[in-house]
């Protein structure tokens, strides 16, 4: 009996909360309205999203009766842990099923996704008059850079920023250095520019604070090394190295390349935990949240968590930085979107891109971020709304708003765009395991997985 | 009236022919539904299906099995299924006789323990190893680690390290199943005659020789038998892994059916990831068939 | 002196088994101990380091596990998809049970009292199905339930089920049948009993305790099953298995509420199990060994 009236006060606690940064549900819907397209164009067609687990996915949920108010269709949705999702959509992708309209992705899904013919191109919904106003819709206020990362060519190993729009970036996540202030201004340590001062602080904060130097991404899957090791390598290099070159040829043992990697490598086995090699992004995150680690090189977005007094240990005592440069000093961090496209095989496309454009309108993607910290957030209109400053602003002192922005101005995908990316970074994570194990030298790990590499691209057809 | 009779012989003989058919005809059909998909699949194991690049899909017979013996990760997988199943087996039968013996003696509050066994057999492996998971975190906030400094051992590095990921998932394992070997070793040492007990007593024979003379080779059909059970499901483990380590560090725990998930669903060779998927078939098949003839073997010398 | 030495043999006797009896209990609740434990703290007393014993105990993880999240204005919230999952999971695993018993009842009946040819390569291709690792079945699977509509159904997965269950259905009720002297089936057939007549009025009585045991291992089998559900069932069709990863989300892992889907995903089969545990033993043995 308790039990419910808990659970009812909640829910007007909740209910209660969504007004406080909005007016009622009927001004909402006249926000919508004044958009001049006909929302009720697929009034009673069911629609089916594929969505990962994640904050904007969270923060739309409560949203959507009010989705179905505006446009009268069926909505029903699916949502997975990110692995178990993008095997799922993989299957119904390939099927050409149809099982999911509206699906979330990315830049470097949708490399995988395009060559396949398995996404539409969302340039003739944007220009069809019946479906888009553009003067409500305002795609100009997306930041450009965020927009343009979705956009590609389809021309393997080139054109990312060219050609057709394949998906919609609802969140932003750009790669930075946090690390524990206290601890660092404790024990005079300096915040890292480069590889080796990094080293050397991730050894200082072992030996002073007694707690891993700093803890890292592990795993040989989900995404574990093309976040914090790729934007150190890439600005490292300046941004002249990629992993493959232009012949689409694996250059992961360029000399550069081997000599970052040993050293980062070699810092993660002095002085990071010693569970490194199990170490999903959670667990990194968690670790840092924990207290239990002096530095890690990842998503900015994860200091919503460690900013969060009920859930991190060190809030208020973290520091944002630019993952260190190289000798020239530049960063040059890696970017990720997630963002929502649609299924070639979709059924109903006219309603899921209403679908898309009420997600991606300026007020939801506000009201994302707003009630979900969603972030970052991918319109400027949210980026400088004031509850949002207001939100984010006293975050590590204000070094987490600077940071970011500082590190979106140059941040760009990391990856030379080509459909075997999954491939490449598991065949990259297995080369860190095995110099992590001491089972070969730098040099001669990263020159067997080009070779991998190298026979995976010839098996593809990607070269021939 | 006797005319009656020997039509009534002769329906039941004909029913007799006919009578089997139409009690598995319900169970034929769903087995023409179960074997479909799997002609499907070794159908695409003789393709080069690649689910990006439908284009080249094309009819390669043997190729993906070829190519397996060039592939390292193959031999590391084989090494790791056989090694871990050998492994596994042995100590969760082991352990299970012991648990078996004990909670066949005379042990206050025997029922209960026993009901109490039963308790892992009711939770998905995949939610025994998060479980697990959560338990044995590498650092002194995981559970284990933090009971055992009490005894001044660890920390263990449980996933971190190649030697160590093998055993966590051994014990993980070993949670989630002992229950059920020790359950049915238990009912074969409560099935087992009295009388050569009796004689040995008489005899005077000291509790080892009983046990390794008498208990041991009259448990023997149901040792293989478990056995039997606890190498095929070894030889398939998945879910374990799949929720802890995922196949690493290193690839140390990378097993046949880890790499057929990851050609399948991660890296989209259905070809190649559907003959992995085959090989591991015909090696469950040939040890269990292997394994069946033991227990055979062992019932029969069995005095009834 | 030998009165001494025998109290002294059966103290150190009462000692080895009061040592087994703790590893025993120790080994076996210990897990479930820690993750009811974990399932009532907040998320700071979770990732607490080193970790506690001693809490504020806090339900709000069953709440948010069974209404959603209600801890208002959270970043990151469950619906309360949970309590669907758990009713999936019933509605799949009796439906397959079921399935597989009432198929099962007169395929091992034939299989145990008759003779005719291909009973041996029947039973041969029916337990050889044990076999097969899913990841052979699951993609075809997907690809022809997506065509003809089953995807994400209920009777989809209760007849992906039978899969993992029938196999295991037929083999051990054969072994129950078989245990039940064809005497007494003589008898009943002499005195004019039809087929049918002998497996409803005498082999099934004999039986119950097997076919109970069936049952409740067949129910067990089928809602531990975590892959093919995750490629086959849908939102609303997910089983409490699939449920439990969902508290991976993008940017925090919901252990608490992880922990208190395990403990009560787990109570079911629990309280089933021990109700009838002593049929489990012997029936798990009986069924085994024959």
């Amino acid at each position: 009996m308790r039990l419910h009236r808990r659970s009812f006060m909640g829910l007007m606690l909740a209910m209660s909360t969504t007004p406080r940064a909005f007016a009622q549900s009927d001004d909402s819907l006249a926000y919508f309205r004044r958009a001049k397209i006909n929302w009720r164009q697929a009034e009673g067609q069911p629609l089916a999203l594929g969505m990962n687990k994640h904050p904007f996915t969270e923060s739309l949920l409560p949203l959507i009766p009010e989705f179905k108010e505006l446009t009268g269709i069926n909505l029903d949705y699916l949502i997975l842990p990110e692995n178990e999702y993008f095997t799922r959509l993989a299957a119904d992708l390939s099927q050409k099923q149809g099982e999911f309209s509206v699906i979330m992705t990315g830049p470097m899904r949708n490399w995988q996704y395009v060559t396949p013919g398995w996404i539409d191109e969302l340039d003739p919904f944007l220009k069809d008059p019946k479906l888009t106003d553009p003067a409500w819709y305002k795609l100009d206020d997306f930041i450009p850079g965020l927009l343009s990362a979705n956009r590609w060519s389809g021309k393997i190993g080139a054109g990312v920023g060219e050609g057709p729009l394949y998906s919609i970036p609802v969140m932003a996540e750009g790669y930075i250095l946090h690390y524990r202030k206290d601890i660092f201004d404790q024990y005079n340590i300096k915040v890292p520019t480069t590889i080796d001062e990094m080293a050397e602080a991730a050894r200082l904060v072992k030996k002073h604070a007694g707690i891993a130097g700093i803890v890292a991404r592990g795993t040989p899957n989900v995404a574990a090394l093309a976040t914090g090791y790729i934007s150190g390598l890439k600005s490292y290099t300046g941004g002249e190295w990629s992993e493959i070159d232009s012949n689409m040829r694996a250059n992961l043992h360029d000399p550069q390349a081997v000599k970052y990697t040993e050293t980062y490598i070699d810092m993660i086995r002095e002085s990071g935990p010693p569970n490194w090699a199990n170490l999903q992004w959670y667990d990194a995150m968690e670790s840092f949240a924990a207290g239990q680690a002096g530095m890690l090189g990842d998503a900015d977005i994860f200091a919503a968590t460690f900013e969060d007094p009920k859930r991190s240990k060190v809030a208020g005592k973290v520091g944002y930085a630019l993952i260190p440069g190289g000798s020239g000093g530049k960063t040059i961090a890696g970017l990720w979107t997630w963002a929502l496209g649609i299924n070639k095989a979709a059924k109903n496309k006219t309603a899921a891109w209403l679908f898309i454009q009420w997600a991606t309108s300026q007020r939801t993607l506000l009201r994302a971020t707003l009630n979900y910290r969603n972030l970052n957030p991918t319109r400027t209109s949210v980026t400088t709304d004031p509850r949002v400053k207001e939100m984010i602003g006293s975050w590590g002192g204000g070094s987490y708003v600077e940071t970011t922005k500082k590190n979106f101005e140059t941040a760009r995908i990391a990856w030379v765009p080509q459909p075997e990316r999954t491939r490449l970074r598991d065949i990259r994570a297995r080369a860190h395991h095995a110099i992590y194990f001491k089972r070969m030298s730098a040099a001669d790990a990263l020159k067997k997985a080009s070779a991998d590499l190298d026979r995976v691209l010839k098996d593809a057809g990607i070269r021939p | 009236m006797g005319n009656n009779i020997q039509r009534r012989r002769a329906q039941r003989r004909r029913s007799r022919v006919v009578l089997p058919y139409v009690l598995m005809a319900p169970a034929i059909v769903l087995l023409v539904g179960m074997v479909y998909p799997f002609a499907v699949g070794a159908y695409y194991s003789l393709t080069s299906y690649w689910l990006q690049y439908p284009q080249r899909f094309r009819f390669v017979w043997f190729d993906n099995y070829i190519e397996l013996l060039e592939e390292p990760l193959f031999s590391q997988a084989l090494k790791f299924t056989l090694g871990f199943t050998l492994v596994a087996v042995v100590v969760q039968v082991g352990l299970g006789i012991a648990a078996a013996l004990f909670l066949h003696g005379r042990v206050p509050g025997r029922s209960t323990l026993r009901a109490m066994m039963l308790m892992p057999l009711m939770i998905p492996p995949v939610i025994t190893a998060l479980m697990w998971k959560i338990m044995m975190a590498s650092t002194n906030a995981g559970i284990l680690n933090h009971l055992l400094s009490y005894i001044g051992l660890g920390p263990i590095n449980w996933f971190g390290a190649t030697e160590a990921a093998m055993v966590s998932i051994l014990i993980i394992d070993t949670w989630g199943n002992l229950p059920f070997v020790a359950l049915i070793l238990l009912g074969g040492l409560q099935a087992l005659p009295t009388e050569p007990y009796e004689a040995a007593r008489v005899d005077g024979a000291g509790a080892w020789d009983i046990f390794r003379f008498i208990t041991l080779p009259l448990l023997a059909p149901f040792i293989v038998l478990v056995a039997t059970f606890r190498t095929m499901d070894s030889l398939r483990i998945f879910d374990v892994i799949y929720a802890t380590t995922v196949g690493g560090p290193n690839d140390a725990t990378t097993n046949l059916h880890i790499m057929a998930y990851q050609y399948s669903f991660q890296w989209y060779q259905l070809g190649r990831g559907m003959a992995q998927g085959m090989v591991l078939l015909l090696l469950v098949v040939v040890i269990s068939y292997l394994l069946m003839r033991m227990w055979d073997r062992a019932a029969e010398r069995t005095p009834k | 002196m030998s009165t001494q030495a025998s109290a002294r043999s059966r103290l150190s006797r009462s000692a080895a088994i009061a040592v087994g009896a703790f590893i025993l209990v120790a080994w076996t609740v210990f897990p479930f101990l820690w993750i009811l434990l974990t399932s009532l703290k907040s998320p700071t007393d979770i990732v607490a380091v080193p970790p506690t014993f001693t809490f504020t105990p806090t339900l709000n993880n069953y709440i948010a596990l069974l209404f959603g999240d209600q801890s208002g204005g959270g970043v990151s919230t469950t619906r309360p998809d949970f309590p669907r999952f758990f009713v999936n999971s019933v509605i799949i695993s009796v439906g397959a049970i079921a399935l597989s018993v009432l198929v099962g009842i007169p395929a091992a009946y034939a299989l145990a009292r008759f003779d005719f040819p291909l009973k041996g390569a029947l039973a041969f291709i029916f337990m050889s199905f044990r076999f097969v690792p899913f990841i052979v079945f699951v993609v075809p699977l997907y690809l022809i339930y997506q065509r003809v509509g089953l995807h994400n159904t209920h009777l989809g997965l209760i007849l992906a089920y039978q899969l993992i269950s029938l196999p295991f259905t037929i083999w051990l009720l054969r072994s129950f049948f078989m245990e039940i002297p064809v005497e007494i089936q003589e008898a009943a057939a002499i005195d004019g009993c039809s087929w049918l007549g002998v497996l409803t009025r005498v082999i099934l009585p004999l039986s119950l305790p097997g076919l109970a045991v069936t049952v409740i291992l067949g129910f067990m089998f089928c809602w531990n099953a975590f892959n093919y559900p995750l490629m086959l069932a849908g939102r609303n069709t997910f089983p409490v298995t699939v449920g439990a990863i969902q508290f991976i989300s993008y940017e925090q892992v919901l252990w608490g509420q992880m922990a208190a889907a395990t403990i009560i995903s787990a109570l079911p089969q629990l309280i089933l199990s021990l109700m009838v545990q002593k049929y489990i033993v012997r029936g798990l043995t009986m069924g085994a060994v024959k």
